[in-house]
């Protein structure tokens, strides 16, 4: 087992997740707080991920964090050296490629708290941002949870992006899926092996939680 | 009416909805006042245009000098029961209750306007409750009581506030509920198709009728013909 790709994965993972899920959570709640061409234009650009090979990310990100673009230039300045073959580079590129996993639950979880109970929560006195904390956060928990879930095994199971944009460094950008491909690569089939194993059986345990959770929820009774 | 309001509220409400075009302008004047009229008339749609509910209702409304159409609907120093009671299912009865005195700011033990609340709907008992675990008549008690205990109303808006209600417990509550509003001097606008219990709020009654006011006064001068009836049926028991 590569325990160096296996902690670096963790934690990319885990960053990925909390740094996704605080910044799209006002997207969500805008996305389904109405409707309209603008929110589904929104909506069409953050699900393009999904469809995208992840190459096609990589590239991108690849030449527009680079020097050749202002925005490269500007991150070049702030940071002083370039995103790509770097950490927060990949942290970066995850976040962009499981945007689409973090946004939808949540969009998802929002829609769903009736509009009865934040509109009274209106007049009762409460500001957007106090009805938002009090009574549509609370009751999007779930929701909220499947998103974390669903980002970080995403995360985990990223090859394309990490590739491109990352590199290929020991210790800095080589997380599991991409030790696996240097494995076989290298024709060491049985220590590719067992990292697959352990990745499969991490993420059918994860994806069954989420729907262990949704069955426990059916069965709950119904919000007055 | 012996009582007059310490503040003047005019209101104006034009609407266009899907089925049903709303023009109302009335002032209100009573402690009480109740919009009465068949279901479909515009009644509920015009306590949310009021709320501040529905933004493409063009709303005046005025009070004192104050003009608060364009308010957002916290702003509006206003308080509401809809018609179904919409609690707040993560909460217990008396986290709703207090919820509009932590929306503004109010540290919940300090002020005893929740338990007020809570005495005079009779929730004490249902105090650690969930919503869910409560009938349909309690619950409507939890989103009255969660309405009056909105520390900076300066008028209620009650969407058939006592449907659903076990009769007697009604009228064993309303002189407690009308003393509390009278002693902080709090107007209610409510919704009713109920003849009896405008007559008993004593209340100033506004008739309306596919959106529009045919009739606003007293309930027992507006509502005669109604009360005829319902007395003649009473009286006459299978008539």
């Amino acid at each position: 087992m590569d325990f160096t790709a296996l902690s670096l994965t963790i934690r990319l993972a885990a960053q990925s997740t909390l740094l996704l899920l605080l910044l799209t959570m006002p997207l969500a709640a805008w996305l389904a707080a109405g409707t309209g061409i603008t929110r589904r234009v929104v909506q069409a650009a953050v699900a393009l991920p999904m469809v995208l090979p992840p190459t096609v990310l990589g590239f991108y990100l690849l030449t527009g964090l680079g020097p050749a673009t202002a925005f490269g230039r500007a991150i070049i300045v702030l940071l002083g050296h370039p995103l790509a073959f770097t950490f927060p580079g990949i942290v970066f590129g995850s976040m962009l490629y499981s945007l689409p996993f973090a946004v939808q639950p949540l969009t998802a979880a929002f829609d769903a708290v009736p509009h009865a109970l934040t509109d009274t929560a209106r007049v009762l006195g409460a500001s957007p941002f106090t009805v938002f904390r009090r009574v549509t956060l609370p009751l999007a928990k779930s929701g909220i949870l499947t998103a974390a879930v669903l980002t970080f095994a995403h995360t985990v199971g990223e090859f394309g992006v990490v590739l491109m944009l990352g590199g290929d460094i020991p210790g800095k950008t080589q997380t599991l899926s991409v030790s696996i491909y240097d494995k076989v690569q290298e024709g060491n089939y049985a220590a590719a092996n067992t990292m697959s194993l352990w990745l499969l059986a991490a993420s059918f345990l994860a994806l069954l939680a989420v729907y262990l959770r949704s069955d426990v929820l059916r069965r709950r009774p119904k919000l007055g | 009416m012996a009582e007059t309001l310490p503040i003047h509220h005019s209101i104006r409400v034009r609407a266009d909805l899907s089925d049903l075009s709303l023009d109302v302008t009335l002032e209100l004047r009573s402690p009480w006042t109740v919009l009465f009229g068949p279901s479909g008339s515009g009644k509920s749609s015009l306590l949310r245009a009021l709320g501040g509910l529905m933004p493409k209702a063009a709303v005046r409304f005025q009070r004192g000098t104050t003009e608060l159409s364009a308010l957002p609907p916290q702003r509006r120093a206003l308080s509401y029961a809809p018609q179904s009671p919409s609690l707040f299912p993560h909460m217990s009865v008396m986290q709703n209750v207090r919820f509009s005195m932590e929306a503004h700011g109010n540290p919940p033990r300090k002020s005893t306007l929740a338990d007020d609340a809570a005495s005079i709907f009779r929730l004490h008992a249902l105090r650690d409750r969930r919503p869910q675990e409560l009938s349909g008549g309690e619950q409507k008690r939890v989103s009255l009581a969660r309405a009056y205990a909105q520390p900076g109303a300066a008028l209620l808006l009650l969407d058939e506030p006592f449907a659903g209600f076990d009769r007697g417990l009604r009228n064993e509550l309303l002189p407690e509920l009308l003393s509390g509003l009278s002693k902080r001097q709090l107007p209610v606008l409510s919704v009713t198709h109920d003849v009896d219990e405008a007559v008993l709020l004593n209340a100033d009654v506004v008739r309306i009728e596919s959106g529009k006011v045919i009739a606003q006064g007293p309930a027992l001068e507006v509502l005669a013909l109604e009360r005829e009836q319902m007395l003649t049926s009473l009286g006459q028991p299978g008539a």
